[in-house]
């Protein structure tokens, strides 16, 4: 199912990015063009050429980029054009010829048929192909480059700006800066501005050399810091000969290096943000449970897990509906998350962990078992592997400096986060449920004296952290596969976001889940993933050592009892 | 709280004459059998095997069922005994490996030219049974010291100890670490001048001996806890489950007990692992994951919890349940374990064992 | 006389709320000190500072010139402090006579425990403290189905056994009934003279019975300090206790 729906969503893009805007209606193009076509000659091609790209359509589109691909024929039974057809993928029949369908050369694509209606296939030999020579195809290249620099779509412009620069050839310089000149949007002016310099940098004339570095440098292009560096490097086939090229260029490398560095380093944060981020989500859901109740809830990440194959489920049953829907199978999946794993935790709560109050290692245990059997039922009904696909408005990233973009998916996980926790806080401490929770938290038996029922609130705080957790999971399938045991991935290092914050406060969990993020990704570039794990580990046996209650503990006579 | 009467006699005697059963069982019975040809030789091994965890879970007893602290790390020792066992095997090796080389297969596979310096110790086979059983002991006593000294304990600890084990797991799976990676080692030619490979009744005449030597292991591990925990160290130990407040004003170094249990239990564990690799032919990171420690948690649950008669019963039992079911129906294990560990906990928290024992009826519930 | 104990501006503070704040305050050698007053006094507070489990923020408690605020909970209980907490805290699976043992004045160290179980001159002590609590026909059961009273006498014992020069009791007589709350008076007042004792209590009656000298404290400060009558008649006293519900005060 899932695949289906990809397929669908990339053939969407790729037509949108093929298509060529009609901007002149499909009228009727001068015969000439077709005899010129036809003439086997050069110059008489050119000139239709020249004719074609004035009258540009659809039409004119298929018909260059068929004759430029060398799959323009003249098909000496047709009258029309000419005989002129584009052919399709020939196909070698039973005596080993090849055989190609054809369509009409303009204005739209006719499969051509025979008299029976059948569809038309022809010997490769009785066609004769219209013959292209470079010069040919330098032109159709220019159209096609022009076309997609001026293409409605922005994005489209900027990647036909960035493979022309890959592409190395000078000559198209001027209609690259024929583009930055006409464009409206800063973004692909900037796009064809680096273009430009990159391909200035290879310019034979070390003035063109001199101030394209100068411009990289103006415009922290840092992804073209490599290209630079070849050209400082003395082993280098590229390296600069020109002594006053060279300086300029080391100039801007440092710069270029001092902002990579930059880079880089919001990166990271954001990436540990973002890491922080699920984590907090996750011991959200085991602290509030945790200080309530005493019990480390080893299925926690198997609650998320149940969230996140919610939102699978959710996904499927609204991709059986039209398409406008798919938006809001997105956010109908958090709250149907939430109230599944949370349901699904008032009855484990009811069933297993409230006959083991007083008995935190027993009920580690017992949810430890439970885990395992969630996730055995996860893999017998669904298999090992399924997707859901984020949303179009989560997919690609918001760029804030050149070459840090911040991934829509992450940002949207920070912003759910940041709206659990105000969520979290104000039905802590602005509620008169958070104030019996708070009151049960801190005394449960006065509490009990007051006339709270204790245990509805502990079924309550189970409700809402298991239901957080799915929340999570939901949140998860966004940046990962629904796979059974997800769980696992995070859930050691969110226990240790609840022992390393300590219990009772709110604030504990955020800063140390924060903290733990953020080390983890500092760690990762310096010592890799497996070792940062470690060292992070020794960092917080060490911490335990000076804070041994957690960052933010619970204080007073009752805090340790 | 659970209600278990140390001090109740008969049921005191009734394990002991169970113990004396199954221990004569499986020093005599099982090779009788098996020189009778009615248990095979691979079963022979199987059941050695399952005496290396019941060796280990002696340990787990003690830190666990008797003094509280809820280790989920002790997998990770048992891989550190079960590695120094095989660092050594393989070193034994010698150039029969498949490269001929002198050095380790996967080290030539990984071009490494020269022995990792901490490897060559553990040519010498008394120097490497030294090191399996003080390398978990000393990193136990490190880690545990760090860890007590902090108060952490409880739920805390158990967390501590499973971030413990993943970041070992992580850690043995790397291939710099010169330890064959996700692969481990295997390939053993020969322990200690008996064979590991080649002829099947050479092979299997080892396979007995070492049977023989893991079940007169196991013996001497049972006395050497039983005297333990008769003793007034079993006292304290249980003391500090009970109450370690109460027995912390009572002038008891907690921090220096605990790294005692620790360690011991930690030395079991490895002394487990180190029996359990020539008998397995193979020793890889997946068996300290997480979830191979709790699981060694769980012959302890099942058994019976401070009971060490339960520790061996347990592991033996789950491990034969284990062997049984995933030949026979593998997806159903995990329902099997999580649910044993749901039932064992909600219903029998001490376990078989538990149920030889009459509990005093009129539990108080303070 | 010298005072075994006494405190110099001891101040604690948890999130910024002071529960204690002592100027001055001394217990002498062999005497039997009632320290009462409503909930939250910081009465229980005192008694943590002085044997270690709540760190102080300011000040020193001196107990035969050593500083107790600098050390830590096990040279405090080796210098000679016992003590028995609220709510009775025993090794629920031992027996009594393991619970007396294993808190007997004796090498607690790991080696002294692996190598000999017992001291030698353990027997007869802790059969001395059996006598004393009134446990002696209860010495094999398991703890945990003590009643009440005979686990807050056991832990008496407990730290009885422990041989302190300074006992701090709290609240040995809560949830007992007369008759048991009566012979814990007889126990304790049995016990002055060769011990020194701060009693925490809230049953007026069971004060009456074995005070001499009572310390009242109030929002962690003390209010006055007297011998009983002299702090039964006592204005600011009465005020401090007729204010609150009475009744109240009991539950804690």
């Amino acid at each position: 199912m899932s695949a289906k729906v990809q397929l669908f969503l990339c053939i969407l893009t790729l037509a949108g990015f093929l298509s060529v805007p009609g901007t002149r209606a499909a009228g009727g193009l001068p015969d000439t063009v077709w005899e010129q076509l036809a003439s086997e000659d050069d110059h008489q091609i050119l000139a239709a050429i020249g004719v074609l790209i004035n009258n540009h359509d659809d039409g004119v589109y298929r018909l260059l980029i068929g004759l430029y691909e060398s799959r323009l024929y003249i098909y000496e039974e047709r009258s029309e054009q000419s005989g002129l057809v584009i052919g399709g993928e020939s196909e070698t029949n039973d005596d080993g010829d090849e055989m190609i369908p054809l369509e009409s050369a303009y204005p739209n694509a006719v499969l051509l048929t025979d008299d029976a209606g059948a569809p038309l296939r022809i010997d490769s030999f009785d066609l004769i192909p219209v013959e292209t020579n470079r010069e040919i195809r330098a032109a159709i290249e220019a159209y096609r480059m022009r076309l997609d620099l001026t293409h409605q779509d922005p994005a489209v412009r900027i990647q036909a700006s960035e493979s022309l620069a890959r592409s190395g050839k000078l000559s198209v310089l001027p209609i690259l800066r024929e583009a930055g000149q006409i464009d409206k949007n800063q973004e692909v002016r900037r796009a064809i501005e680096l273009a430009i310099l990159r391909l200035q940098l290879q310019s034979k004339d070390s003035l063109d050399r001199f101030m394209a570095a100068e411009g990289l440098q103006e415009h922290n292009a840092i992804d073209l810091l490599p290209a630079i560096a070849v050209r400082l490097n003395p082993e280098s086939e590229q390296y600069e000969q020109d002594q006053r090229v060279r300086e300029r260029m080391k100039e801007a490398s440092i710069s270029l290096g001092n902002w990579r560095r930059i880079a880089d380093i919001s990166q990271m944060a954001f990436f540990g943000l973002s890491l922080g981020s699920v984590l907090i989500l996750m011991a959200l859901g085991l602290a509030i449970i945790y200080g309530l109740l005493g019990v480390i809830n080893m299925a926690h990440g198997e609650f998320m897990m149940l969230g996140a194959y919610t939102a699978y489920v959710v996904y499927l049953i609204f991709s059986r509906l039209p398409v406008e829907y798919a938006e809001l199978s997105f956010w109908a999946a958090f709250p149907l998350a939430f109230c599944l794993a949370g349901l699904i935790g008032v009855l484990v709560e009811a069933l297993i962990i409230r006959r083991l109050y007083d008995r935190p290692l027993e009920s580690l245990l017992a949810t430890w078992g439970l885990g395992l059997i969630l996730i055995q039922g996860a893999r017998v009904i669904f298999g090992d592997n399924v997707n859901r696909p984020a949303p179009d408005f989560l997919t690609g990233g918001l760029e804030i400096l050149p070459g840090v973009v911040l991934a829509y998916n992450r940002l949207f996980i920070i912003a759910l986060t940041v709206f659990m926790i105000v969520g979290m806080f104000v039905l802590l401490y602005r509620t008169n449920l958070g104030l019996r929770i708070r009151a049960v938290t801190q005394n449960r038996a006065m509490s009990a004296c007051l006339g709270i029922r204790t245990r509805n609130i502990d079924r309550t705080a189970f409700f809402l952290g298991t239901g957080i957790a799915g929340v999570a999971g939901c949140a998860l399938t966004l940046i990962g596969n629904i796979v059974p045991n997800m769980g696992q991935n995070y859930i050691v290092d969110s226990f240790l976001v609840v022992v390393a914050g300590g219990v009772g406060k709110l604030i504990g969990t955020v800063v140390a889940g924060l903290a733990i993020g953020l080390t983890s990704k500092i760690a990762e570039p310096v010592m890799g993933a497996v070792f940062a794990k470690v060292f992070l580990l020794g960092l917080i046996v060490l911490f335990l050592q000076v804070r041994p209650t957690g960052l933010f503990p619970a204080k007073g006579r009752h805090a340790d009892q | 709280m659970s209600a278990h009467n140390l001090t109740h006699d008969t049921s005191q005697r009734t394990r002991a004459i169970i113990w004396a059963c199954l221990f004569c069982f499986l020093l005599i019975g099982m090779p009788a059998l098996n020189l009778a040809g009615i248990v095979s030789d691979s079963m022979l091994s199987q059941w050695g095997r399952y005496c290396c965890f019941a060796i280990a879970a002696l340990g787990v007893d003690l830190v666990w069922g008797y003094t509280g602290m809820l280790s989920l790390c002790q997998a990770f020792f048992f891989c550190l005994g079960g590695y120094a066992m095989g660092m050594h095997l393989i070193l034994m090796t010698g150039s029969e490996g498949a490269y001929g080389s002198a050095l380790p297969d996967f080290m030539v596979w990984n071009q490494v030219t020269e022995l990792p310096f901490f490897w060559k110790p553990f040519y010498h086979p008394a120097l490497a049974i030294i090191l399996g059983l003080t390398v978990p002991a000393v990193f136990a006593g490190i880690f545990g010291y760090l860890v007590f000294r902090s108060r952490v304990r409880g739920v805390y600890f158990a967390i501590i100890t499973q971030a413990l084990a993943l970041a070992m797991w992580l850690t043995f799976n790397r291939n710099e670490m010169m330890l064959g990676g996700t692969n481990g080692l295997t390939d053993f030619k020969e322990i200690f001048g008996f064979r590991l490979s080649g002829d099947p009744e050479v092979v299997a005449a080892t396979g007995r001996w070492l049977y023989l030597a893991t079940v007169v292991i196991l013996g001497g591990a049972y006395m050497l806890c039983r005297k333990l925990v008769n003793g007034k160290m079993g006292k304290v130990m249980i003391a500090i489950r009970d109450s370690e407040h109460r027995l912390r004003f009572t002038g008891y170094p907690i921090v220096n007990y605990k790294v005692f249990a620790f360690v011991v239990a930690a030395t079991l564990a490895g002394l487990g692992g180190m029996l359990y690799v020539p008998q397995m032919g193979i020793i890889t990171p997946s068996k300290m994951s997480v979830s191979a420690s709790i699981e060694l948690i769980v012959l302890v649950a099942v058994g019976g919890r401070s009971s060490l008669l339960g520790a061996v019963i347990g592991a033996l039992l789950v491990k034969a349940c284990y062997s049984e079911m995933t030949s026979r129906i593998p997806e159903a294990w995990p329902f099997f374990l999580g649910g044993a560990f749901i039932v064992i906990v909600l219903f029998l928290p001490n376990g078989l064992v538990g149920l030889l024992s009459r509990q005093k009826k009129g539990e108080s519930p303070a | 006389m010298n005072p075994l104990l006494y405190v110099e501006d001891l101040s604690v503070s948890f999130d910024g709320f002071k529960a204690l704040d002592l100027g001055s305050f001394e217990v002498e050698q062999g005497e039997l000190r009632v320290v009462i007053g409503p909930n939250g006094a910081g009465k229980s507070t005192l008694m943590d500072l002085i044997c270690g489990k709540t760190k102080s923020t300011t000040g020193r408690i001196v107990m035969d010139g050593k500083d107790l605020t600098t050390m830590t909970e096990k040279q405090i209980v080796d210098h000679g402090v016992g003590r028995k907490f609220q709510n009775p805290n025993v090794f629920g699976s031992l027996s009594v006579y393991d619970n007396l043992a294993l808190a007997h004045k004796a090498r607690k160290g790991v080696f002294a425990s692996l190598f000999n179980c017992y001291g030698t001159d353990a027997k007869n002590s802790i059969d001395g403290i059996l006598e004393r609590i009134g446990l002696q026909d209860a010495q094999t059961r398991i703890a945990e189905y003590l009643s009440h009273g005979q686990k807050q006498w056991l832990e008496i014992g407990m730290v009885l056994a422990q041989k302190p020069r300074l006992l701090l009791i709290d609240e040995p007589a809560a949830g007992m009934s007369d008759e048991e709350t009566e012979r814990t008076g007889e126990l304790l007042t049995s016990l002055q003279g060769d011990h020194t004792i701060i009693v925490i209590e809230h049953d007026m009656g069971f004060v009456r019975q074995i005070a001499k000298t009572v310390s009242v404290l109030v929002e962690g400060k003390l209010l006055t300090e007297g011998p009983m009558e002299e702090v039964q008649n006592d204005k600011r006293v009465i005020e401090c206790y007729l204010g609150s519900d009475f009744e109240e005060e009991g539950a804690a």
